[in-house]
């Protein structure tokens, strides 16, 4: 078997078994994946050791190595970034919404008050305005009005948290990224 | 590091591919290492040399780095 022809089969295998996997998780047919996926492994690996030509050899190695190695360096450099980045949102006052509460006496003498969300680090005028909400009687407030009043602080911070709660992830991978690393250093340092 | 491994083949009427497949190697790796690209394996300079029926000194020459050692150069 030539090389590209042995590629044309993984690839075609590898698609095959996707789509299995994809169809058994949307039919809830979870034997499939576990049958197919050892399956096309065994299949690629009986067609690898039909090639003949060489598929790979120290040059290739190295290649491989050097570029892994720069993959990962770039991927920490800027997922710290990123993560720092991202994090800021959640904890950074600044590039949090603001939010303004007005308070006034009506005629009955109930008070009424108005809470303004704005772009953050934006002027608080009526372009900047996202979101407001007026809670009618701030010593009755019902329970609808609590609701509301709890779902737009909610909903107000929501993309920062989103934010937040991604560069928490990117940094998580960063640092798993690092201890595979780390752990696959010392298991080749002391064997070579 | 230098090498005579083009004058070899020429001698012998080898072409790349041939060599390649003689000592296991992509014809990638024997175009880099003619050009000096690319620095053998002892391993695989050995197994040039043999294929040649010569020594490893015959084909490859050993020239000190432009940097000095522990450079990128070496690798």
């Amino acid at each position: 078997m030539k090389r590209l022809t042995y590629l044309a089969c993984a690839l075609l295998v590898a698609t095959v078994v996707a789509a299995m996997a994809g169809w058994s998780m949307a039919t809830g047919n979870l034997l499939v994946p576990v049958i197919a996926i050892p399956l096309g492994a065994i299949v690629i690996l009986a067609c690898r050791r039909n090639v003949r030509e060489v598929i790979g050899d120290e040059r290739l190695n190295k290649v491989r190595s050097q570029a892994a190695l720069r993959t990962l360096e770039v991927a920490i450099i800027v997922g710290a970034i990123a993560t720092v980045v991202l994090y800021s949102f959640m904890t950074s006052g600044s590039l949090s919404p603001k939010v303004t509460g007005s308070v006034y006496t009506n005629s009955d003498g109930t008070s009424t008050m108005v809470i303004n969300l704005y772009r953050p680090g934006a002027p608080q005028t009526a372009e900047n305005l996202i979101r407001s909400t007026t809670i009618r009687d701030i010593n009755s407030m019902n329970e609808l009005e609590a609701m509301d009043y709890c779902q737009f602080r909610r909903e107000a911070f929501l993309d920062n948290e989103r934010k937040g709660v991604a560069g928490l992830t990117v940094g998580g991978l960063v640092i798993s990224l690092l201890v595979t690393f780390g752990a696959f250093y010392l298991y080749y340092s002391r064997k070579y | 590091m230098k090498n005579r491994i083009k004058v070899f083949r020429a001698g012998r009427d080898m072409t790349q591919e041939q060599l390649a497949e003689l000592v296991g190697v992509t014809r990638n790796t024997i175009i880099s290492i003619e050009k000096d690209k690319y620095c053998p394996s002892l391993k695989l300079g050995y197994r040039i040399a043999a294929v040649f029926g010569v020594t490893i000194d015959d084909i490859f020459t050993y020239e000190p780095d432009k940097d000095g050692p522990g450079t990128d150069d070496d690798v």
